[in-house]
């Protein structure tokens, strides 16, 4: 095996927490190997950070060794913590003991000096989780609901709900969902892209080519929102409702996907069919 | 490399202006002790402070790190939906992950190990 490059390695760690990516087989790849290789003492202070993603890492592998391992060392520096209760609380999940999950959840909350704030959102996250876990859909949307109405400028919670919604095809308030979230994060072309999306399998196809135009102003040459506002168009000339715009902007797309996109394909065969599909469409 | 430059340019011009502080201090007790006028500093002492301060200023530029973009759109570029769209607080684990990544590690170390 490669010496581990350990600056680059808990760079990469930072960055997998700060972003909250779910890449765990490489988190739990790394994770042991910065453990097994020795190089946890030169962590220092961040250790504590990094086993509690490598715990939900392992878990989400199926890595129980390298859980109970960082929990362990977590236990014995902070005894008594309902941050690490959590943490046995999901390793319970992982191995499908759900009461005792369940259990565990329920005793953190009723802890009457939770002065952590924080603590009890992320139990009562994970409380929500449990019922999705259980299949039961309605009654975790009816919780994160009931979270969101105290906690709304949650953005995380936002992203589930909206999931949730789409996973039961209620498509209006999945809209609903990425408005709260355009609100929060302006600046983040996904939830405009999501938002288009959504508009365009309900039929607002006025709206949806609106959004994504708005995809490609906060991202120049987005393939997704090109492609978007293309079909857009083409929807809206097909109704008939078109003005000059929409045509100057289905032209304006079909162009820009080609020089971006198509032009850059090796293939001939798969260039020409791709630009036979958009002159027609 | 440039980060050592910076850090000894740096210290050298601090340590020159806090020369020049006290070469003032002492400059202005010494007009004190034989009961002049203030009649301004001598000329080195302000070159000196100037000069350090200068020095300390392309020492501390030199530290800092790397300029980033200020416009919001290049850093958004460089996330993928996977990095923005994610809730870990929600993650569950009745997944087939499991099963899947304990075959494929075993399959990686039995082929590391041929």
């Amino acid at each position: 095996m490669t010496r581990l490059d350990f600056e680059a390695t808990s760079l990469e760690l930072q960055q997998y927490r700060q972003s909250g990516e779910r890449a765990s087989e490489r988190v739990a790849y790394l994770a042991s190997r910065i453990i097994k290789d020795g190089y946890s003492a030169k962590l220092q202070d961040d250790i504590w950070p990094f086993y509690e993603q490598a715990v939900a890492a392992a878990l989400d592998v199926g890595d129980f060794r390298l859980a109970d391992e960082c929990i362990e060392n977590l236990k014995r520096r902070f005894s008594n913590s309902s941050r690490v209760q959590r943490l046995v609380g999901m390793r319970y999940e992982a191995e499908g003991k759900l009461a005792e999950a369940q259990k565990i959840y329920d005793a953190i909350l009723e802890e009457d000096e939770s002065n952590i704030v924080g603590v009890r959102v992320l139990v009562s996250k994970r409380q929500i989780a449990l019922l999705k876990l259980r299949g039961l859909k309605s009654e975790a949307i009816a919780a994160l609901v009931s979270y969101l109405d105290t906690y709304y400028s949650d953005a995380e919670a936002w992203i589930e709900l909206c999931s949730l919604y789409l996973s039961v095809h209620a498509y209006q308030k999945a809209a609903y969902c990425l408005e709260e979230l355009i609100l929060l994060q302006a600046a983040n072309p996904i939830w405009h892209l999501k938002y288009a999306e959504i508009m365009y399998t309900l039929g607002d196809y006025s709206l949806a080519l609106k959004q994504y135009c708005r995809v490609i102003d906060l991202h120049e040459d987005h393939l997704r929102g090109m492609y978007g506002i293309q079909l857009c168009a083409s929807k809206i000339m097909a109704n008939g409702e078109a003005d000059d715009t929409t045509k100057a902007l289905k032209e304006l797309a079909t162009e820009r996907i080609l020089a971006t996109e198509v032009d850059q394909c090796t293939i001939d065969s798969i260039k020409q069919v791709v630009r036979e599909y958009l002159s027609v469409a | 490399m440039s980060t050592t430059i910076g850090r000894l340019l740096s210290l050298v011009g601090i340590t020159f202006l806090i020369h020049s502080a006290y070469s003032t201090y002492q400059h202005l007790s010494y007009l004190n002790a034989v009961d002049k006028a203030e009649s301004g500093l001598p000329i080195e002492i302000i070159a000196e402070c100037l000069i350090s301060v200068v020095v300390s200023l392309v020492g501390v530029v030199l530290c800092a790190g790397d300029l980033k973009n200020i416009l919001m759109e290049n850093e958004m570029r460089k996330q993928t939906i996977d990095k923005l769209d994610t809730a870990p607080s929600f993650i569950t684990f009745n997944h087939r992950g499991r099963r899947a990544v304990s075959a494929h590690t075993l399959l990686q170390r039995r082929s590391h190990m041929s």
